[in-house]
């Protein structure tokens, strides 16, 4: 069981991560917010892709040494109690800054993470895409 | 018993060289890091782990590099006016990781010349800096910066330059290929009287010592090197590693040197070993002839403050260089997805020119020195679409990508006189997640530094406009003006955002004055010698890392007789 939002809690997020950043949840800004949240749910925790095929058979994660688990734990923790309020439909410019970095990360960074559907954003701006990119698993 | 003859604090650019250098000589060392190993297998025949892509979010957003600021948080002030602290987070942050700072530059890596190690002499002084002549001149280090430039493999052209100092040999390789719009830079800087060259970098333009060329791939500032063709110091650590004598120990955070009865020479260090979370056992290592201290310009002085050696001016006179952004917007794309990040530079601001001493005459200094500026673009629409702002603006402005695609920049790191109020210290309250005080900054630029950043913003203003910008504006880290408003705003925040962290353990002649002697020896322990830019004089106007490495390759030289 991986970590997930009910479709309440879905419809009140996305509602905020898409006016951050409109178009984001198109491209899978959700989705990335779960499975960051959910990063510890998989062993190792899904925080730093590793790098693809090109690099060789390895792992698909990195794996994180135990203060940096710790500091990711603490990061994580605290950013489902900003999703929870989220939710609740509490408004919080803090809160909402949260959203609006991940609703960039989640647009503009590598599909690894789980946003940026198939590069479309990168196609959106014109930014190429990376020659050695991380690994790209299945949820 | 002991563990080897020589215990290294630090993994980056200044230890590994130390790492090589010793090992070479027949000594037997431990390398210890605090940082995590994501750069090289540490078991025979030490191939790189190949732990890095082109990755924004794992480089950029999520510290693989390290260090966390949520386990490792420093603070800034301006001044002692501001109280304690004005912001507590990430400040200078070079990577803690094997091969340190090594490991995310771009790999500018530019000599200094013959007057920077004699400021004093050629200059003079200035009120409210604490200008002074380096203990040895460039003669002195040019033998080792030629085996630092052999050791990183900088890529380059002897007599691009027109400035440059005197150099007993070519380049390792011919310099790699140019950004195309580096090109466009170049050309209307020399319209305008300026001298740009193609930088020397420490990144392979051709296979080189098991390495391969770099492709261009664009993630070369702020990310290791998927390809390891960058000169991050793998290949000084490798060969360290290959002699049998060099051990590296990573997540080891040393806590204090360890002492003998008489409190003269350093016998071994003690960490705590972070492989283990939580209570992290504490572990001692011994050393029977000396420890290299390499942990770079702010945790060296972080150290050695929290046992109170050095005396009172450890920490004192950091510097960094004063950077002065001048921001073209172009009309159409600029390339700045893929290359070195910076491919030309030009040092003319830092010669002494009529119109130079017309400006600091004008602002009653006796000169002004401004610094190398680096021609480059950006790679990062993460950081850029952070930049814009939430809201319905926000996929026309990435479109638009004004500060990525189109923006093409000249960088001027700007050389920061010495004030022995700028430092590093404890902040009184702030600790690491283990317990350890904080390193605090506490920095306000020089007027010099304001001068000649307010002199060369509209110089480059001029020449990015006659390379075809439409827009071209100026602006600085550290900010100036308001800060509330920087706070908010500011992508580069409020502390100095520069790296190139110098000066906090300075080398000289008077142990009242200095930390460390000419050979860099700690004038409270005649056994402990510091590797790495703490020890800078003075600033200038260069990018730091391969005059680190060459003093520590010359240190670490005169450590093995």
């Amino acid at each position: 069981m991986t970590f997930g939002f009910d479709p309440a809690e879905r419809e009140a997020i996305a509602a905020t991560l898409d006016a951050a950043v409109p178009g984001s949840v198109e491209w899978g800004a959700v989705e990335y917010v779960e499975r960051l949240l959910g990063a510890f749910d998989h062993e190792p925790p899904r925080i730093w892709a590793a790098p693809g095929t090109w690099a060789g058979d390895g792992p698909a994660w990195l794996d994180p040494g135990p203060w940096e688990r710790h500091a990711w734990r603490l990061r994580i923790d605290a950013w489902r109690s900003v999703y929870a309020r989220i939710a609740r439909g509490a408004d919080d410019d803090a809160d909402r800054r949260v959203a609006f970095e991940h609703a960039c990360e989640s647009s503009y960074g590598d599909p690894a993470y789980g946003g940026n559907r198939e590069g479309a954003a990168w196609v959106a701006v014109g930014f190429p895409e990376p020659l050695f990119p991380p690994a790209r698993s299945d949820p | 018993m002991t563990d080897c003859d020589a215990i290294i604090i630090g993994s980056g650019p200044g230890g590994a060289t130390a790492a090589e250098v010793l090992t070479a000589a027949g000594w037997s060392v431990i390398v210890v890091e605090k940082g995590r190993n994501h750069l090289i297998d540490l078991q025979a025949p030490f191939e790189p782990l190949r732990h890095f892509a082109n990755d924004e979010i794992a480089a950029v957003r999520r510290h693989l590099l390290g260090p966390d600021p949520l386990l490792e948080p420093r603070s800034y002030r301006r001044s002692e006016a501001d109280g304690d602290r004005l912001m507590v987070g990430e400040v200078n942050n070079l990577p803690s990781t094997v091969g340190g700072g090594g490991v995310h530059a771009d790999a500018k890596l530019p000599r200094f010349r013959e007057e920077d190690f004699a400021l004093l002499s050629a200059r003079g002084p200035i009120d409210g800096a604490r200008i002074e002549d380096w203990p040895i001149g460039y003669d002195d280090l040019e033998p080792h910066y030629a085996a630092a430039e052999a050791s990183f493999g900088v890529a380059g052209e002897a007599g691009a330059n027109p400035f440059a100092a005197w150099r007993s040999g070519p380049y390792p390789m011919r310099p790699g290929d140019d950004m195309p719009t580096a090109l466009v830079s170049a050309a209307a800087a020399q319209r305008a009287g300026l001298h740009p060259y193609r930088a020397p970098t420490g990144v392979n333009s051709v296979a080189y010592d098991d390495r391969p060329a770099c492709v261009d791939c664009g993630y070369c500032s702020g990310y290791g090197c998927a390809i390891h063709a960058k000169g991050d110091p793998i290949a000084a650590l490798a060969r360290a590693l290959r002699t049998g004598r060099c051990r590296i120990v990573p997540e080891a955070y040393v806590t204090e040197l360890v002492l003998d009865p008489a409190g003269r020479r350093a016998t071994g260090v003690r960490y705590l070993d972070l492989t283990v979370c939580p209570d992290p056992p504490v572990r001692e290592l011994r050393a029977s002839r000396a420890v290299v201290l390499a942990a770079g310009a702010f945790e060296t002085p972080r150290l050695l403050l929290r046992q109170g050696i050095g005396g009172d001016a450890v920490g004192r006179y950091l510097t960094y260089h004063y950077q002065t952004f001048t921001v073209g917007w172009f009309p159409h794309s600029v390339g700045g997805e893929r290359g070195r990040s910076v491919t030309h530079l030009h040092d003319d601001l830092m010669i002494d020119t009529p119109d130079l001493r017309r400006v600091a005459a004008a602002a009653g200094l006796a000169w002004v020195r401004g610094g190398v500026v680096e021609h480059g673009g950006a790679n990062a629409p993460v950081e850029e679409a952070t930049t814009y702002g939430p809201g319905a603006h926000h996929p026309a402005s990435m479109r638009d990508s004004a500060i990525r695609r189109r923006m093409w920049v000249f960088t001027m790191q700007g050389e920061d006189l010495p004030q022995a109020a700028n430092r590093i210290d404890l902040d009184p309250s702030v600790r690491d997640v283990w317990g350890m005080p904080a390193g605090r900054v506490t920095y306000a630029p020089h007027r010099h530094e304001l001068v000649a950043s307010a002199y060369a913003g509209p110089v480059h203003e001029a020449i990015l406009l006659d390379a075809g910008a439409e827009v071209a504006f100026t602006s600085t880290s550290p900010p100036q003006g308001d800060l509330g408003a920087h706070a908010a705003a500011n992508p580069l925040g409020i502390a100095p955002a520069s790296r190139h962290v110098m000066g906090t353990a300075r080398m000289g002649i008077d142990p009242a004055t200095s930390v460390v002697t000419p050979e860099q020896r700690l004038w409270d322990l005649d056994n402990v010698v510091v590797c790495d830019s703490s020890v800078f004089v003075t600033s200038t106007g260069y990018n730091p890392t391969l005059t680190l490495a060459a003093l520590s390759h010359r240190a670490a030289t005169l450590l093995a007789g």
